[in-house]
């Protein structure tokens, strides 16, 4: 592609003829080079246009750097018969050479100043949340009222979507963990000759803890990000703001729907997880500890009490609503484009899974009041 | 690029019996069209007309049917060579700018830069920041393509189409989405760097404005002949075309004529 009559040097001067063009970077380097130890020497050189219409950036950028190598080692470097074209390039080059990249390093002020807006902002996101909820439950109170207002085929779409195909994973991971809970419990129990006390232990982590909160953190996975990308989109596509502007309650036309599916759902997804998680354990102790079914049938018997299975429907319940309407409220936060709608559900996910943790400490403490045979 | 002698036509692309589409889908056949070195072609026609997928046979990014395209001599399907070839000499903006959104304006432009030569990231600062300065931004380099204006986000993807100094440069409807000011300005960015470059342009618009104010040719297509129906000058194709859909296109302030003959009656 090069051709070596291109650049032709003689006498101090470097004639370019025709146009120096971006793939012939290498040979003009090549050039240079071979050429240095004599320009330094004459002290001067002149580079001449006359006979090149013209030459590609990075060619000329090439050339700049050279020159103004040679320039500081003291060489006298000149140009001759460039073209408007080649002058404003160089002075072009020659301006933004002394552009330094932006410094990234933040002060230690400037760090405090980041965490203390995150915190802000939280806290914002949060007292938010709160008020979305609240519009939600009002928009939920006034259909408990008006029953017919529901849109009730988006109901039964999003009880299918969030409930009928959760089935599988919800019930294959809490029984999972409950083999291997009920292993990893009755080995150490088994030394102690308190074996018979695992299936107890199971009943009642799988149904005040795992199985609840399995439930909520999968649907909030499958279902919450999902609502949150759903909104999150019509955001983008302002077919939110076209809803509004025909006068339609944004609140019981897009999240009352989804978070009535979650009530009706979630209380049976977690009775699948506790039945699928406590099935678990007594395969544990069948096959690894010499515990026969019956057994553990009945000494779970003895420690359940139906509180505790119902208990955890209830909690459901309020994992339902958060879910929903966190999923809702980060949909309805989107601005912006598609990547606004990742990061809405991702935040989701994370908000949801955070808030259903800190509902469930505070009800666990209520909990404690309630069941007959846990206060000291 | 620079064009060396400018009265030389030679087609620097042609396409040759083109036929192609999407799927099953028979958008485009029997075309023939030359890109000639340094002028300014438009490809116009209605919307469904096939503009969109004769710019991806164009560019390489479908493969066509049937028939051949040619950029200086070589078959771009030739070979993958070939294509790879052929695409760095050419520069492309998209409808939306299709800048990284994780990038500054600057590494934007710096981006290709990077890929295709071994320049210092200092040579290659002061290459990106020249580009930049040639459609304007050289002030916004450092801001994130996300917080400046649609007009600008075009034409800081036209300058990183321009980082490589590239032989033709390919628009995508430049005037989507833009208002007649701020699109007025794309276009004279378009003249200046076409007549002071002598970059060959190929664009494809359904502004008229657009087409009038910087085509010197335009190549009309239309859905139901699958293929072109009228090339020549804008002006020449409203005035003298015999064929009514080409009138009726150019024609479109035949409208606003009646309207103001009926203000004047």
């Amino acid at each position: 592609m090069t051709n070596p009559e291109k650049l032709i040097y003689s006498g101090f001067t470097f004639s370019i003829h025709g146009v120096l063009e971006d793939n012939e970077v290498d040979f003009i380097r090549e050039f240079l080079d071979e050429h240095k130890r004599s320009i330094y020497d004459s002290g001067k050189l002149v580079l001449d246009f006359t006979d090149s219409p013209g030459l590609d950036t990075v060619p000329a950028v090439v050339l700049y750097g050279f020159c103004k190598e040679l320039s500081r080692a003291g060489v006298k470097v000149s140009r001759n018969g460039a073209s408007d074209v080649i002058e404003k390039l160089f002075s072009t080059l020659a301006q933004f050479d002394t552009s330094e990249p932006r410094k990234t390093r933040m002060s230690l002020h400037a760090r405090f100043e980041l965490l203390g807006k995150d915190v802000y902002e939280f806290g914002k996101t949060l007292c938010e949340l709160g008020h979305f909820m609240g519009e939600t439950l009002s928009a939920f109170a006034g259909m408990v009222i008006h029953p017919l207002k529901v849109r009730w085929p988006m109901v039964l779409y999003y009880m299918e979507e969030s409930g009928y195909k959760a089935i599988p994973i919800v019930a294959v991971l809490p029984w999972l963990l409950g083999v291997v809970l009920g292993y990893q419990a009755g080995y150490q129990m088994r030394v102690f000759g308190a074996v018979t006390f695992m299936p107890a232990l199971i009943g009642y982590s799988i149904t005040w803890e795992i199985g609840p909160m399995l439930a909520a953190v999968l649907v909030a996975g499958r279902s919450g990000s999902a609502y949150a990308a759903e909104i999150g989109t019509m955001q983008v596509r302002e077919e939110v703001d076209a809803l509004r502007v025909m006068g339609f309650d944004i609140f019981s036309y897009l999240v009352t729907p989804k978070m009535i599916a979650l009530l009706c759902v979630m209380p049976f997804l977690v009775l699948l997880a506790n039945v699928t998680g406590i099935f678990g354990g007594l395969l544990a102790g069948s096959l690894f500890l010499d515990l026969s079914p019956a057994t553990f049938v009945s000494e779970l018997g003895k420690a359940l009490i139906p509180l505790d299975i119902l208990w955890g429907m209830l909690k459901s319940v309020v994992y339902a609503v958060i879910i929903a309407n966190v999923g809702s409220y980060m949909g309805m936060k989107v601005r912006g484009g598609a990547a606004a709608v990742g990061k809405a559900t991702t935040s989701a996910v994370v908000l949801s899974i955070f808030m259903v943790i800190i509902a469930d400490a505070l009800l666990s403490l209520l909990f404690i009041h309630i069941r007959p045979g846990l206060s000291m | 690029m620079f064009n060396q002698a400018t009265a030389d036509i030679q087609p620097v692309l042609k396409v040759e019996e083109l036929e192609g589409g999407w799927d099953d889908l028979l958008v485009l056949e029997n075309v023939n069209l030359e890109v000639r070195k340094g002028e300014v072609l438009a490809i116009v026609g209605k919307s469904g007309c096939g503009k969109s997928t004769l710019m991806h046979y164009l560019l390489g990014l479908l493969k066509p049917w049937k028939g051949r395209v040619i950029f200086k001599g070589s078959d771009i399907w030739s070979s993958p060579e070939a294509l790879q070839r052929a695409r760095s000499k050419w520069g492309v903006t998209f409808q939306s700018g299709a800048l990284l959104g994780n990038l500054s304006l600057l590494e934007n432009v710096m981006l290709p830069l990077k890929e295709y030569t071994d320049l210092s990231e200092r040579d290659l600062r002061i290459v990106a920041y020249s580009k930049l300065d040639t459609v304007g931004l050289a002030d916004f380099a450092d801001s994130n393509p996300l917080e400046v204006s649609g007009g600008m986000q075009k034409r800081a993807g036209l300058a990183r189409a321009m980082a490589l100094d590239p032989e033709v440069l390919f628009f995508d409807e430049p005037s989507a989405g833009l208002d007649p000011v701020t699109s007025g300005s794309l276009d004279e960015l378009i003249i200046t760097i076409n007549s002071t470059l002598g970059t060959t342009v190929v664009i494809v618009t359904h502004e008229l404005a657009s087409i009038f104010a910087i085509s010197d040719r335009v190549v009309m297509l239309d859905p139901e002949e699958h293929g072109i129906i009228a090339v020549g000058a804008a002006a020449e194709l409203r005035d003298r075309s015999s064929d009514g859909r080409v009138r009726l296109f150019f024609g479109r302030n035949l409208a606003a004529k009646k309207r103001s003959d009926r203000k004047c009656q």
